[in-house]
């Protein structure tokens, strides 16, 4: 019997998988635990079972550790993986590696992403893992799936999953003439994958906690943008200003503005957020930005 | 009477035991193993108490975990002053001087250790998530750990340091200009360091090779060779040589999950 047989779909991934196991063989997330959904509808993503095996192609990565966990591939013969060079823990010196050029090396390096990307090539071993107590969250992907992962968040990839990038058009500009200042709350680029040919695998690295939730056509929910670790291609994205309402003292102050910078995300599709997210810096008060709404209590 | 023996120190413990009563891991669970030979650290259990001389000493947390020690009149402890955490007041403090002291300060190491004296409690914890790492050293072993991760050690080991050799291991290496050494001599020690992220183990074979990224090396055993090499791969717009650690066997080797790229490329 294949897996696709067994007529199980994992919960997470929503790939078909084997339920015989005690972890998913595609995405390694835990068989025989219950759903954890919050009143509000969010799933917390349960951490990788220290030392289960994810399969893909030939070849296979187990994840090791529980606070910054390790990605162990196992390559075959043939086989390979993409990554960031700056993830890479060890290696068998019998595994080859080589540099995967990228278009757009200039955006990319003034996006502060990796310029080259590193290609590891089997028969051979190879670990990464990134700098942050996380979770690795492993998204296996069928030929025609798309995923939009916001940047700094991939860890590898399957060779046979193509990789792009776009600018977010997510801004917002402070301060006028020599002093105005674009920030950009997502990041200035958003990583994209999509299985073509063959299906995939992905794994990211997410810091914190992770929490997924499939928004309804139509919905919308607000989160940091920098909480956002994935969405499928349907959500969309923008930005919502939240003004809180002010008296007295802090009011008489034009120069900056006590605002809530929100990411609004609209269904249908699968949405995951991350529970570690960076402050906002900027206060000054806002003069242009991307298309937003805006609420003033 | 039946021994449990520790998968972690390899010590004999009575088989009523739930963890070991020489390093704190834990004796009931499988011993965990990637299929590429590295071997997990063990999770101390939260309040885990394990004995050194006439001391005891006892793991507080998960997160960033605590050593508390209770020292025995006799037994002295030293450490970085950094990583004190707390201690009872009465609690006596003095200070090792370390040879090479300049030396050490232009490295950015610590030249003064701080020793704790007993009777009395003491605790230390560094700054970042990880894992306490419990070495217990036997007499004759000589160990090489990466500056600034050792939290504390028991006084019968012998603390000094090693210059790392050659200046592209310098330049290169990402693992600093010194490497504290821990040695043993007529009685066993304990050791306790910090690693971030997760710590795993391995143990190489005579001339068994694998490359680590420096910022990930936590420890190895001194026959353990450590070299950087280059890889015949460039990284960054402006095609910077990128170093890995080789290591080469025979003996034990460390290393922890979470760590600072030493040279990023872009």
């Amino acid at each position: 019997m294949t897996i696709a047989d067994t007529g199980y779909v994992c919960r997470y991934c929503r790939q078909p998988s084997d339920p015989s196991g005690t972890s998913c063989p595609r995405c390694g997330a835990p068989i025989d635990v219950t759903a954890v959904v919050s009143r509000s509808g969010w799933m917390k993503q349960p951490a990788i079972k220290d030392m289960a095996r994810i399969q893909f192609g030939q070849s296979h990565v187990q994840i090791e550790g529980r606070q910054v966990p390790t990605a162990d591939f196992a390559l075959a013969a043939g086989d390979s993986i993409y990554f960031g060079h700056h993830t890479m823990l060890w290696l068998d010196p019998a595994t080859r590696l080589q540099a995967m050029s990228m278009a757009g090396g200039w955006k990319r390096m003034i996006a502060g992403l990796p310029v080259i990307m590193t290609q590891a090539t089997g028969p051979g071993h190879i670990a990464l893992s990134d700098d942050h107590a996380g979770e690795i969250v492993a998204l296996p992907l069928n030929v025609g799936q798309q995923i939009w992962v916001r940047e700094h968040r991939f860890l590898a990839a399957s060779g046979n999953l193509t990789y792009g990038f776009e600018a977010n058009n997510i801004w917002i500009t402070t301060g006028s003439g020599n002093d105005a200042k674009t920030t950009y709350p997502l990041g200035w680029i958003g990583d994209r994958f999509s299985a073509q040919n063959n299906a995939a695998l992905l794994l990211l690295h997410a810091p914190g906690n992770t929490f997924v939730r499939d928004l309804a056509q139509g919905e919308s929910i607000l989160i940091q943008p920098t909480a956002l670790l994935y969405r499928d291609l349907s959500v969309q994205a923008h930005l919502h200003i939240e003004y809180p309402r002010t008296q007295g003292f802090f009011s008489m102050f034009n120069r900056f503005s006590y605002r809530h910078v929100w990411l609004r995300l609209t269904g249908p599709g699968r949405v995951a957020m991350q529970s570690v997210f960076e402050r906002e810096e900027e206060s000054e008060q806002i003069t242009g930005i991307s298309p937003a709404t805006e609420q003033r209590w | 009477m039946d021994r449990i023996e520790c998968q972690w120190c390899h010590s004999q413990n009575d088989a009523t035991l739930t963890t070991c009563d020489v390093c704190g891991a834990p004796l009931d669970v499988k011993d965990l193993v990637s299929e590429s030979g590295w071997k997990e650290a063990p999770r101390l259990r939260d309040m885990t108490e394990f004995k050194f001389s006439i001391s005891t000493c006892q793991v507080e947390g998960h997160v960033v975990p605590v050593a508390e020690m209770n020292l025995g009149a006799q037994d002295w402890v030293y450490f970085e002053h950094h990583v004190l955490l707390w201690k009872d007041q009465g609690t006596p403090l003095s200070q090792m001087a370390t040879p090479g002291g300049v030396k050490r300060s232009f490295a950015g190491m610590p030249h003064i250790i701080s020793v704790a004296q007993g009777p009395g409690r003491i605790a230390f914890s560094r700054d970042a998530p990880g894992e306490m790492v419990v070495l217990p050293l036997h007499p004759g072993m000589e160990l090489d750990v990466r500056e600034h991760a050792f939290l504390v050690a028991s006084g019968a080991i012998s603390y000094s340091y090693v210059r790392i050799k050659g200046l592209a291991n310098i330049v290169h290496g990402g693992t600093g200009m010194f490497m504290d050494r821990f040695v043993t001599a007529g009685v066993p020690g304990l050791l306790i360091l910090h690693g971030y992220g997760d710590v795993m183990e391995r143990t190489l074979a005579p001339g068994e090779k694998v490359l680590v990224e420096p910022g990930g090396f936590l420890y190895k055993d001194s026959t353990v060779q450590m070299q950087a090499v280059q890889l015949p791969l460039k990284t960054g717009m402006f095609g910077r040589s990128m170093y890995l650690a080789e290591m080469t066997g025979p003996g034990r080797v460390g290393i922890q999950s979470m760590y600072q790229h030493h040279a990023a490329g872009e």
